[in-house]
């Protein structure tokens, strides 16, 4: 019999509640703020599947990472990026519909990976410092897209349309307009029980995604990641090449990024040019950590779970804040202090969970040793 | 030799990619098609009348229904343009129907068909014409990010809740 099962009920019930304390504590908000938000459930459960198909590819991308010991990283943002400018090259290029998506999807695989792959490098260059690293190269590369966004495209690579174009003649507007492939993939094998709309072939392809990750960590490749996320010095032992592995992950990341902005932006149906992607990180890691992952740690489930808690918070914490304060302000407000502040308190309580069992295993250790040296 | 195996591999699966991005480039063009119920005047010396009542079906939706002198649209992804005219030559006369299949040229995005003349099966130049949108004036300075002091932040910081995609709630 397992140590686990050994333990007492009420201790492995504060155990499981200690682990996933974040998770319920959404839970917990959701079930208080959804009777004062006033929705109908079929109205919430629109929302609610309606994100998934919207998200969960892109927060889906951050498990390779992870898988590798990079943390919650933001390269992801790069491969949003990279989605967006082969978004405004299909949609000047007018191609409308399915093709439009999976010509942009395919367009977007070269922008993605070269960003990933120097994403990547830099990275390992900052080795243990992953996330606030990734963070500020987001900054550096939005640079750069800017630049081409606004003083190249136009002036250097061709663009025909006025509709996409700045008056001065060069330069992307501020919102490209994609309403001839808004939610194509959405509507193909669409279905609608009580009002509530699936998006099957998103669905499908989310599916597609997390066959593909179960598989892929039963590869070579994704043994590999896991050991070198276990422990860079004993899988650089083991003769992994460290740096190359995460590298690869970090392009993985990219690459399925600017598949899933691409599945975003159909869904949504324009193009925010300079702000798209300039949030996509912080929400997609949020909803993860909302789902029950860690730094450490993440799972297709805790990806699901976390669409669904962080956006349900997202649909009902306005109308609840409104209710509590009166004020609809407010409530715009109360969601996001709500929201950042519990994943605040998740990063805390995951470092001092780490801190924690540290300091454990070295009373242990020193228990130990004490033990060893009366004998 | 693996090596060399997986080199062929990846070059396989770019001329893949390569050629799916061809063919959804091809079948993906995306045209806005005009239907206008005008008379054509002086075509090689004859004129060729509008009709009463013409409606155009496309996709097996009914787009127009176009009285004398009226435009009707539809947008169409890739060039081989399908639809189904139902015309009314004169008022309170038999309907014809008349299905009719185009090639649209590639590089035109609004094409406007003149209908007069296709039905009367004249040749392309007859009845096919580009749409050129009306040039409308716009103030020469649109407001464009990067120009502030905010290091690329956003104005709103991740405030509004949404990733500054839409009003509201929907954007996340």
């Amino acid at each position: 019999m397992s140590k686990k099962t050994n333990l007492p009920a009420g201790k492995r019930a504060l155990d499981l509640a200690r682990n996933n304390a974040v998770p319920i504590m959404f839970i917990i908000i959701c079930a208080v703020f959804i009777p004062m938000a006033g929705f109908s459930p079929s109205y919430l459960l629109n929302e609610i599947i309606t994100r998934m198909g919207r998200n969960l590819f892109l927060v889906l991308c951050l498990l390779f990472p992870i898988m590798a010991g990079m943390g919650l990283n933001f390269a992801m943002t790069l491969g949003a990026m990279g989605a967006e400018i082969a978004v405004i090259l299909v949609a000047d290029w007018q191609i409308w519909g399915i093709p439009g998506v999976v010509l942009a999807m395919i367009l977007s695989i070269p922008f993605s990976a070269l960003l990933g792959f120097i994403c990547g490098t830099l990275q390992n260059m900052a080795k243990g410092r992953e996330m606030i690293t990734s963070y500020i190269i987001n900054f550096f590369i939005n640079g750069w897209y800017q630049l081409i966004v606004l003083y190249i495209m136009g002036a250097v690579i061709p663009i025909m349309h006025a509709s996409i174009m700045l008056p001065r003649g060069y330069g992307i507007r501020n919102t490209v307009s994609l309403l001839n492939m808004r939610q194509c993939l959405d509507d193909l094998l669409a279905i609608r029980i009580g009002g509530v709309k699936i998006p099957v072939f998103t669905f499908l392809l989310v599916g597609l995604l997390c066959l593909f990750i179960v598989w892929f960590r039963r590869t070579k490749l994704g043994q590999d990641m896991r050991a070198v996320g276990q422990d860079m010095e004993v899988a650089k032992a083991a003769g992994i090449n460290v740096d190359r592995t995460r590298i690869i992950s970090v392009v993985m990341s990219t690459v399925c990024a600017g598949f899933g902005m691409v599945i975003y932006l159909q869904n949504i149906g324009n193009l925010p040019t300079y702000t798209g992607h300039a949030q996509i990180g912080m929400f997609c890691i949020a909803a993860l950590l909302v789902g029950g992952a860690s730094v450490e740690k993440a799972a297709i489930g805790n990806a699901f779970l976390g669409v669904i808690l962080f956006h349900l918070m997202f649909i009902v914490a306005p109308g609840a804040g409104a209710f509590i304060t009166g004020d609809s302000m407010v409530g715009e407000y109360f969601r996001v202090f709500l929201s950042y502040g519990i994943i605040t308190l998740a990063l805390i309580m995951y470092e001092a969970k780490k801190r924690m069992a540290r300091s454990k295993a070295g009373q242990e250790l020193a228990e130990a040793q004490k033990k060893e040296e009366d004998a | 030799m693996k090596a060399k195996r997986r080199m062929l591999f990846s070059l396989l699966l770019v001329l893949v990619l390569v050629g799916i991005a061809a063919a959804m480039m091809v079948i993906g063009r995306g045209h806005t098609v005009y239907f206008d119920n005008k008379t054509l005047e002086d075509y090689q010396g004859q004129e060729y009348k509008a009709a009463d009542k013409i409606v155009v079906t496309v996709k097996g939706e009914e787009v127009a229904k176009l009285s004398k002198r009226d435009r009707g649209m539809a947008t169409w992804i890739g060039q081989n343009f399908k639809m189904i005219l139902e015309v009314t030559q004169e008022k309170g006369g038999e309907s014809e129907i008349r299905e009719i299949d185009l090639k649209l040229p590639y590089n035109m995005d609004g094409i406007i068909i003149n209908l007069p003349a296709i039905l009367a099966d004249l040749p392309e130049e007859a009845w096919l014409s580009e749409f050129i949108p009306a040039v409308k004036e716009e103030p020469a300075e649109e407001e464009v990010p990067g120009e502030g002091d905010d290091f690329g932040l956003g104005g709103d910081m991740g405030l509004e809740g949404e990733l500054g995609l839409e009003d509201g709630l929907g954007g996340v």
